[in-house]
């Protein structure tokens, strides 16, 4: 962060509570947009939800208080209130708030169904950065369940990766996180109940990857979106093995292009391009 | 591939020409005669996820066990038939899955100028395809023997085009739902 | 299902985009200022003009209470010339006409100055660059003084249908505006068409087809069948673009030039 950015955070800080407002719901927009343009579950912004969540809570108070305030009138005098745009203040506040509100369900509802389209490839991935040796040690005893446990209590749930200790979820928010866990686990329970249990234990699994395909499938990230350059250039990048990666071509500010979502992933993450 | 895509479980069951180099004692069941042996050198259609298997198996050993060849579905004359006017091909008789069957077979072959014709192919069916796909009275005349000859992902792409277009009509109060 | 729409915004999402541009009105009675969830509402009184987020100014129109001030491009004339220069002119035969600048973006014309993005920041202290629809790209120009070149913005097709819908007596000449409308969607359409063929550029890593100038509904309309193309040219182009990386690779590998000894077979040489 350099000088002007620091001058700048403390003229627009948090405490620019009308103009952060404006610019939380543009992110809050652009946020939308994009978990609607890719096929993975992006980064959960918890500071900015927090705020609108915030937000969206006082104002459905400040709607109702003002409701209230015109149910209050004595109907006779009701002509003659103070204040004659007491219906068109209360309708605008309502049609600003059904539009954010559209927003989060929106947004929620995509997210939501990505994960549950990809629960187990999240729930391996929340799972691989445990840290915690035990836990790593019950996943690759659970890999070779086949020799150190009976066969036969073999379940497709025992393939379901227990997240309860992973303290870092992102991508995903605390609940999303519950929610995946509990949506595998009863997607297992039904698959063992209704036809899994009547297979050969060894093909009870849910992440088996004989045969060189994975039951485990992930979200397509070299699908092309639609991205808008707002600084001067960005490259599109081509991700290589080992963090190596070469660049293609450049995009400038202002242009739109269709590329590959990989080759503009980290540019997303950082801001420099929005998803259309 | 995809575990659980229909369209490529599809394509993996799609059968292609196979040689078998050596004789293999007891599997005859594969050309219909339980219990014989298969000889050397006899030619069977596998499907394409067993003919693979037993190729890529081979490799490791010193002599092959199977020999693969491109299915008719990418002959010569196809490609040929391809380079002269890809509009008049009907490649849903070649192969349901025409593309994802060729995408399958350039990973096991190298073939280049295959991929090039399939490209161009591609490219100029695609646009034929947004033609007709815009087009709100739906296909007419010589456009319905094209769409019938669409593969299985032309239909998604025209089905994918169509859609939008006729929600933007939608929007625009140009056209009715439903 | 959790949810039943595509990947990627709709037409009718898109439209709902469209509704936050900015744009001007002449309010006909007086309001207090709105702190609203998509920001602040500063207070209206006749005849002052103001700007406000285009499904409130047209809430007000419908109810009489507002006239609204064109957007400096939603008139005959920059349209007739932003058709001229689509159809006419020899530099964007394939190309969209230039959209309106970001802040902090030279101008097309302009060739001296260089781009310098200018930076807002959010309450977490990070950069942002605001787009559409929330630059003033539908304000009246009329009384800025400043020169534009017309440029279509990028909710063009959405704003202009929703204005000629419900404010078509505030609008000049709007037969002719719909007419402009329509033939310059047409001669646009003729051009994303006609990118068909340099789509196989985005199927590869590290390439891209440039779409600039392109408007929200235009994508949105093609966005399935685009999409739909480059990722089934990148899936029948596979094995090919396998050969070109491993051989980026080798480059690297081997300090830009030759092939390893395991290549024997000398098929990369055509790249």
């Amino acid at each position: 962060m350099d000088i002007d950015d620091i001058l700048a955070s403390v003229d627009h800080g948090p405490g620019a509570s009308r103009e952060s407002a404006a610019i939380d719901h543009q992110l809050l927009t652009r946020f939308w947009a994009a978990e609607r343009a890719v096929s993975e579950v992006l980064p959960w912004p918890a500071p900015l939800m927090e705020r609108m969540m915030d937000r969206v809570r006082i104002q459905i108070e400040t709607i109702e208080d003002l409701a209230a305030s015109s149910a209050d009138m004595d109907p006779s005098t009701k002509h003659t209130t103070h204040n004659p745009n007491l219906n068109l203040r209360l309708s605008i506040l309502q049609t600003d708030l059904a539009r954010t509100q559209y927003l989060l369900r929106s947004l929620l509802r995509q997210r939501l169904s990505k994960l549950s389209k990809h629960s187990m490839h999240y729930l391996v991935k929340l799972a691989s950065r445990s840290k915690n040796p035990l836990i790593s040690d019950s996943q690759s005893q659970s890999q070779s369940q086949s020799q150190s446990q009976p066969n036969s209590q073999l379940t497709p749930g025992d393939s379901v990766p227990d997240i309860s200790s992973i303290s870092e979820i992102s991508p995903l928010s605390s609940q999303e996180a519950t929610f995946v866990h509990a949506h595998q686990t009863m997607l297992a329970g039904h698959f063992g109940g209704s036809f899994m249990g009547a297979f050969p234990p060894q093909l009870r699994r849910l992440d088996d990857n004989a045969g060189g395909t994975s039951m485990v499938q992930g979200p397509e990230m070299k699908e092309v979106v639609f991205v808008r350059c707002l600084v001067v250039e960005v490259p599109v990048v081509v991700p290589g093995d080992e963090g190596e990666e070469d660049h293609g071509v450049l995009m400038r500010m202002g242009d739109v292009w269709v590329v590959q979502w990989e080759g503009v992933r980290e540019a997303w993450m950082k801001g420099l391009v929005e998803l259309l | 591939m995809s575990y659980y895509d229909i369209d490529s479980i599809l394509t993996d069951a799609q059968k292609l020409p196979c040689t078998f180099e050596l004789e293999v004692p007891g599997l005859g069941v594969l050309e219909g005669n339980p219990g014989e042996d298969i000889k050397a050198g006899t030619r069977i259609d596998l499907p394409l996820w067993l003919g693979e298997m037993l190729s890529i198996a081979a490799r490791i050993g010193t002599s092959r066990l199977v020999t693969l060849d491109m299915p008719d579905a990418l002959s010569e004359r196809v490609m040929n038939a391809l380079k002269a006017d890809p509009r008049t091909v009907d490649l849903r008789a070649l192969a349901p899955h025409f593309y994802h069957l060729s995408e399958r077979i350039l990973e096991l072959f190298e073939e280049e100028e295959m991929v090039d014709v399939l490209t161009n192919t591609f490219k100029r069916r695609a646009a034929e395809i947004a033609d007709h796909a815009h087009n709100p009275r739906g296909a007419v005349g010589g456009g319905v023997d094209f769409l019938r000859g669409l593969d299985e992902a032309e239909r998604q792409l025209f089905r994918a085009a169509h859609d939008r277009a006729k929600e933007m009509r939608i929007w625009a109060g140009e056209a009715k739902r439903k | 299902m959790a949810f039943p729409l595509p990947r990627g915004i709709t037409p009718s999402e898109i439209a709902f985009l469209a509704e936050m541009e900015t744009i001007t009105i002449v309010p006909r009675q007086r309001l207090e200022g709105m702190e609203l969830l998509s920001g602040s509402i500063e207070p209206l009184g006749p005849p002052r003009r103001a700007s406000l987020p285009l499904w409130l100014a047209l809430l007000l129109k419908r109810q009489r209470r507002a006239h609204i001030i064109p957007p400096s491009w939603l008139h005959p004339e920059p349209l007739s010339l932003i058709l001229e220069v689509e159809s006419q002119h020899q530099d964007y035969k394939n190309a969209f006409s230039p959209p309106p600048p970001l802040p902090g973006q030279a101008s097309v014309t302009d060739h001296e100055t260089e781009s310098i993005a200018r930076p807002q920041y959010t309450p977490d202290g990070e950069r942002y660059y605001a787009a559409p629809p929330f630059l003033p790209h539908n304000i009246s120009g009329a009384g800025t003084g400043e020169k534009e070149v017309p440029a279509l913005p990028f909710h063009w097709i959405e704003v202009g249908n929703m204005l000629l819908d419900a404010a078509s007596d505030d609008l000049v000449d709007p037969d002719q505006l719909r007419r402009l409308l329509k033939d310059l969607r047409e001669v646009r359409m003729a051009k994303m068409r006609s990118g068909v063929d340099a789509l196989d550029a985005a199927a590869t890593g590290g390439g891209g087809v440039a779409l600039t100038g392109v408007g929200a509904m235009e994508l949105g309309e093609e966005r399935g069948f685009l999409t739909g193309v480059v990722d089934n040219l990148r899936k029948i182009g596979a094995s090919k673009e396998q050969a070109r990386r491993e051989q980026l690779a080798d480059q690297r590998a081997n300090g830009g030039y030759g092939a390893t000894q395991e290549d024997e077979e000398e098929d990369y040489m055509e790249f």
